[in-house]
């Protein structure tokens, strides 16, 4: 009996296993297309290895085309333009491009297969995407909810990025969360420190994330961040600025400024900074040496609710009503919002009253 | 008590940590299913449903959302404001979309009674009908959600 | 069993049709019979797949399984067998005929747990077809899914914007469609024994 059912495994065993080496001298041979090359923008060659998805493919090279379903093909978020060496069009493509895009050469990243060197199109600013390797280098209190850190390059050393977009924080799991969280919150430093940038992060009572940072991070910590992302940043016309941001709104528009102190510019620049009391200001002295450096440039501090014993003498209410003061052509004058979706709902109605093109307001809503 | 898969995955996202810090249930060790029952048993007797609780709530959220971070005076004896953080909530019940973290922040000048209600919580109220566990940040008791808005 | 192996293939595609008479291969018959073309490229792979582990499984049934004496352990070995064919065919194309990888290759791996190819591996034993009646019975069971697959694409692509009850859409409606085709094909019961 023994003997019969060892038999009958061996000779499992032996097809199983004749299958199974079949399989991997077949893949050996069949699917090994060698080190290919792939031109990107005409600029840069990555060599990959061949037989992969062009998604995997460029992911292992640090350059994270957006994706939603993970290479399924089922969220045609990957789409990008292969001039060359992309094979011809699948039907797991088709029902997610328009014919305009069949025709134009663009294709799912996820489903092309790169087997010969291949030539393709991607927007320049995913181009500068990659997963950052950090360590924090400083933590600073701003006002009692509100931290700056800087986050210390390890891995990829170096940062492109504009003024005003965001980076994502992922979080390690802690206390009762259990997984990881991925955040996104705008860079506060200027783009020309390429080794180090900083992130202004607001406590959100019970927020996931914030809570990890106000109360877990410490400086020397890794952190792990993807970006940069976002098309928030000063378009380069000689139009009038105004800013309008509350909170760790003021991230982007440090960035901007510090950007701009760099570079120099003569546009006027206002920047209204709304706040409930004097707890919630701060880098008052930072702004008014940006007034200092950049002579156009004007920071309005507008306290909503100042209590009687702060000895407020500042500007009070609401931030619209002063937009008038310092407004002078509202056709030739560009803002640049960064708040809260009533902020920027508000704002923006008031703006546009006063005559300022909509498509001249930009800005970057939280939440 | 035996709980189908798709009911498990609902109590899971609603423990601490899964999507937002405390959880939906607080200290509650009822199943959500008793807790959702209990409270339209309380709104029988008060003579409401969830739905006119929720229609009202949400009658002053929009009113207030219209005046941004300035108390709006409603039929003179409600002071609504609307607060809104950085982030967005989904919904435990794995509804489509993400809530904002909008707060709607009601006084009755007439009892003095604060509540404070998220765009989650209206949701969760309007079509599911929870009004969250005993001792959760965001339980809404119907009682005084009742008392506070008629 | 003395039946010729040119009328087995006849029978296999319409008097005892795969799909519609034994109700095999249902699930990839459902999800991708939204459309006629790919259908059509499913149904293409299927003829080709079943053909060849027809052929295959004959092969390791009495050559492997019955000298041995361990034909119980059919089913595994006949599972192992249709794997490691499908997926050693799908590298084969997908070098060395890249076109035809591009309208089969994808639907290559859902083949593999394809209860139909199963099934016919299978019925080469219990019915005792000899190698060449396996091949066609193989062909022609591939050739009678194609047409029951296509003939519910077409079916579906007209109801496409027709009004049909909230809870009958999709699999319900197909199920139902299926039922009245497979009345239809029992029709041509009798005419042939393939047993």
């Amino acid at each position: 009996m023994i003997k019969l059912i060892l038999t009958d495994i061996a000779i499992l065993t032996v097809v199983s296993v004749f299958f199974a080496i079949l399989l991997v001298i077949a893949q050996r041979f069949l699917s090994n297309y060698g080190i290919l090359k792939i031109n990107i923008n005409g600029k840069r060659d990555v060599s990959v290895k061949g037989g992969n998805s062009l998604l995997s493919s460029l992911s292992e090279e640090q350059i994270f085309i957006p994706s939603a379903c993970g290479g399924r093909g089922s969220c045609g978020a990957c789409k990008c333009k292969v001039i060359e060496g992309g094979g011809p069009l699948l039907p797991t493509e088709k029902p997610l491009l328009t014919k305009a895009e069949m025709d134009s050469g663009i294709r799912l990243a996820c489903q092309v297969k790169v087997k010969t060197e291949i030539k393709i199109d991607i927007p320049e600013s995913i181009f500068n995407i990659r997963r950052f390797k950090t360590r924090i280098a400083k933590i600073e209190d701003y006002t009692y909810d509100t931290k700056g850190i800087t986050f210390e390059l390890l891995e990829p050393g170096t940062i492109s990025f504009k003024a005003g977009q965001y980076m994502q924080l992922e979080t390690q799991p802690y206390g009762k969360v259990k997984q990881k969280v991925v955040r996104a919150y705008s860079i506060s430093s200027g783009p020309q420190n390429d080794k180090q940038f900083q992130l202004i992060i607001r406590l959100v009572p019970e927020g996931m994330c914030t809570t990890w940072v106000h109360n877990y991070l410490k400086e020397g910590d890794e952190v792990y961040l993807t970006g940069p992302y976002g098309d928030f940043f000063i378009r380069d016309t000689d139009a009038d600025i105004i800013f309008v941001a509350g909170g760790s709104g003021k991230a982007p528009i440090k960035s901007m400024l510090e950007d701009l102190e760099v570079k120099g510019t003569d546009r006027k620049m206002t920047y209204f900074f709304g706040a409930r009391t004097t707890k919630d200001l701060y880098l008052t002295e930072y702004m008014q040496h940006f007034e200092q450096v950049l002579p156009t440039f004007q920071y309005i501090p507008v306290l909503s609710h100042p209590s009687a014993d702060e000895n407020w003498n500042g500007r009070t209410g609401f931030v619209m009503p002063f937009f008038k003061e310092v407004m002078r052509d509202p056709k030739n004058t560009e803002a640049y919002l960064c708040g809260s979706p009533g902020m920027i709902n508000a704002v923006t109605k008031a703006l546009v009253e006063m005559g300022v093109p909509t498509e001249k307001i930009y800005y970057d809503s939280f939440g | 008590m035996k709980q189908t898969p798709l009911e498990l995955r609902i109590t899971k996202k609603m423990q601490p940590g899964v999507i937002t810090l405390n959880g939906f249930l607080g200290n509650d060790d009822r199943h959500f299913h008793e807790i959702i029952a209990d409270d339209e048993k309380t709104l029988e007797k008060l003579g409401y449903t969830a739905e006119q609780v929720a229609e009202r709530m949400q009658y002053f959220t929009d009113l207030s959302w219209e005046f941004y971070e300035q108390p709006v005076e409603v039929e003179g004896k409600y002071a609504v404001e609307t607060e809104i953080v950085r982030g967005k909530l989904p919904c435990p019940f794995s509804h489509p979309g993400v809530y904002r973290k909008a707060f709607t922040i009601l006084t009755n000048t007439e009892t003095g009674v604060t509540i404070r209600w998220s765009s989650l919580n209206l949701h969760l109220i309007k079509a599911h009908h929870f009004f969250e566990g005993k001792g959760s940040t965001y339980r809404l008791d119907p009682e005084l959600l009742v008392k506070t808005l008629f | 069993m003395d039946i010729s192996a040119f009328v087995l293939f006849w029978a296999a595609i319409f008097t005892s049709n795969i799909l519609l008479t034994n109700f095999l291969g249902m699930c990839s018959y459902l999800s991708v019979s939204r459309e006629v073309e790919s259908s059509f490229g499913l149904g293409v792979a299927v003829i080709f797949v079943l053909t060849i582990t027809a052929g295959l499984n004959w092969l390791a049934y009495h050559y492997l399984l019955v000298p041995f004496h361990i034909e119980y352990l059919q089913y595994i070995v006949f599972i192992i067998v249709i794997a490691a064919f499908v997926q050693l065919l799908e590298l084969i194309i997908e070098r060395y005929a890249p076109a035809l990888y591009y309208s089969l290759g994808i639907f290559l791996p859902l083949i593999t747990v394809n209860c139909a190819i199963f099934g016919v591996s299978l019925f080469l034993v219990i019915r005792e077809y000899n190698f060449l009646q396996s091949i066609a019975f193989g062909a022609g069971s591939g050739i009678g899914w194609l047409l029951a697959i296509l003939m519910l694409a077409g079916i579906r692509t007209k109801l496409k914007d027709k009004l049909i009850p909230v809870g009958l859409r999709g699999a319900g409606i197909s199920l139902i469609i299926t039922g009245i085709m497979a009345l239809g094909f029992i029709g041509f019961s009798g005419i042939v024994a393939v047993q």
